[in-house]
């Protein structure tokens, strides 16, 4: 998997590119209007990551390059814009999601690995870790070929776990995730315990193995 | 180029002159004809008694030609004032109308129509200047806003990835798990400030214009749907009236800001196993919570006024309720009876 990062702040684009750096994930990365327009016309990625204010030009303009020259890269905006306008007009200009800074590491993980996933539907609509298989067009989570009931919340949390597995993952990310705007007017994220917890219970239930571990109170990680 | 009160002046002189020019002849005229007649009705001689019988009747003449005249330069004032203000304050109310349609936000720059009159004239240019200049500074104001929140979100945004990729280093000891924990708590209030300051800013800069009809009913209960996990968490007992298809004008976002902002303030400054009220009719939206002590009335809806060590807010939550009510014209009021904080928007 080959992911393009153009963004002009070196630590930002370091920090996403280690957090990136595991088995599927190669990065490349453009800190200027020109380097990226560079990259974009000889080689292809799954993903790009795109900041919009860039020295040397505007980055729609880099996703209207995109769009003329008829690629099929999946773009991820990443802005420190969060006007509706702008959300509207990246998305409207091909963009496949926008995610305003400051951001978690694990969200953007998230949103890479179900952007990748959409871009090869056909290949992988079924994530498979030994005994658990995720059917993600039907939703259905089995554990040795039985089926186990999940919230909406719960295969959310799951999916979030597994596109950043072996990673930790903070309270407070899963909390934006699971509640988005709303999450960040309160402090209080003890809400996750109770998803957390239900979602263990049930995998255990089921027969699962305990992947998910749980770190001093701080957050949890996905082991495998 | 001529001045306002000169156009209209010199068309009333032309035409009072005109009358006097016209009414020389005719004086004149009759004077001459009853002068003749009373010549040959008298054979000349003019005796006392005629003289003053003829007195009688030219004054009686020159008074009822006076009062003619007097009428028609009436009439014709009438006429001419009523035609010149029509005419003459064309170019003003046409500018008039361009101001009143004005929206800074619309960026559509103005051209006022040129007009020969100096005044008018003086008045466009001084309007198109003033008006430049305003769409100029908020141009500029806007610019500010968002290199402001590029500039202080992108070095947020490398601290946050720093801490997220310190989480990942191991081996970590319990103690620095929660160090990590506790900066990223800080560094999520700051965040949340600086958002919170970009949209005051940005209310201020009446950006948000566009307005619609909403379904205010459906829009709270979507909201309070939104604090779920919050209210169970604390163990709270929500107590709703909300009366259905109340419709509300104004800017969706807006909106949703000032109803969670109400409702985050009331969940969060409540004690657990407590109890919120909600109660919305067509012209009042009610939120109320227990709490100890009254807030202090004139502070409370002030910038930071509330934000304190031992308050996780920003202290920007309730400014920004009074800013959107202040911006459609809203009443938004604190009270406190009966330990109970009521906060009440009357719309």
């Amino acid at each position: 998997m080959k992911i393009l990062i153009i963004e002009d702040e070196v630590d930002l684009a370091q920090s996403i590119g280690s957090y990136l750096a595991d088995e599927h994930y190669l990065c490349e990365y453009a800190v200027s209007f020109a380097a990226a327009m560079e990259k974009i016309d000889i080689y292809e990625y799954d993903c790009i990551l795109l900041d919009l204010m860039l020295p040397g030009g505007d980055g729609f303009r880099i996703l209207e390059e995109l769009k003329t020259q008829g690629k099929r890269d999946g773009v991820i905006i990443i802005s420190a814009k969060n006007s509706l306008e702008d959300k509207i007009k990246g998305l409207q200009t091909g963009a496949d999601d926008y995610l305003t800074k400051p951001f978690h590491l694990s969200e953007l993980a998230a949103r890479i690995y179900s952007l990748i996933r959409r871009k090869q539907f056909e290949n992988v609509n079924v994530i498979e870790q030994n005994e658990l298989k995720i059917n993600l067009l039907s939703k259905v989570v089995t554990v040795n070929e039985h089926p186990i009931p999940l919230t909406k919340k719960e295969f959310d949390l799951l999916l979030y776990f597994i596109s950043n597995k072996n990673k930790v993952v903070s309270k407070s990310a899963l909390a934006e995730h699971l509640s988005g705007e709303v999450a960040d007017m309160f402090d209080n994220y003890d809400f996750i315990y109770v998803h957390v917890k239900n979602l263990k219970k049930k995998l255990s239930e089921g027969g699962c193995e305990n992947y998910l571990k749980t770190l001093y109170g701080t957050g949890y990680k996905w082991e495998i | 180029m001529s001045k306002l009160l000169h156009r209209s002046l010199k068309r009333f002189i032309i035409y009072s002159g005109l009358v006097l020019v016209c009414s020389i002849p005719v004086y004149y005229i009759t004077i001459s004809f009853l002068w003749q007649y009373e010549m040959d009705e008298h054979n000349i001689i003019l005796t006392d008694e005629a003289l003053r019988e003829d007195r009688f009747l030219i004054v009686g003449a020159v008074t009822l030609l006076t009062v003619i005249f007097f009428a028609l330069l009436m009439a014709g004032f009438i006429l001419l004032n009523r035609k010149i203000s029509h005419q003459l304050w064309q170019p003003f109310y046409k500018s008039l109308g361009q101001i009143r349609n004005f929206h800074i936000h619309h960026q559509r720059t103005l051209s006022f129509e040129s007009s020969d009159i100096e005044e008018f004239s003086e008045l466009n240019q001084s309007l198109a200047k003033l008006i430049a200049g305003n769409i100029t500074a908020y141009d500029q104001q806007k610019e500010f806003a968002d290199n402001a929140s590029h500039e202080l979100q992108t070095p947020l945004s490398i601290i946050q990835s720093k801490l997220d990729l310190l989480l990942q280093s191991k081996p970590l000891s319990d103690e620095q798990y929660h160090i990590i924990e506790d900066a990223h708590r800080a560094l999520a209030r700051v965040t949340r400030i600086n958002k919170n300051l970009l949209l005051l800013t940005n209310i201020e800069n009446s950006q948000f214009m566009d307005r619609e009809t909403l379904d205010f009913s459906g829009l709270i209960e979507n909201s309070i749907s939104q604090f779920n996990n919050f209210i169970t968490n604390k163990n709270l007992l929500l107590e709703d009236a909300i009366q259905p298809q109340v419709f509300i004008e104004g800017n969706k976002i807006l909106i949703e800001i000032l109803v969670n902002n109400l409702l985050t303030n009331a969940i969060r400054h409540t004690a657990e196993n407590t109890s919120i009220k909600i109660s919305l009719t067509p012209h009042l939206l009610s939120i109320s919570n227990p709490g100890p002590v009254a807030l202090r009335q004139e502070q409370i809806f002030r910038r930071f006024a509330t934000a304190s060590s031992l308050s996780p807010g920003t202290g920007l939550g309730l400014a920004i309720v009074k800013q959107i009510s202040n911006r459609y014209g809203w009443n938004i009021n604190y009270s406190f009876s009966d330990g109970l904080h009521t906060f009440q928007l009357l719309y």
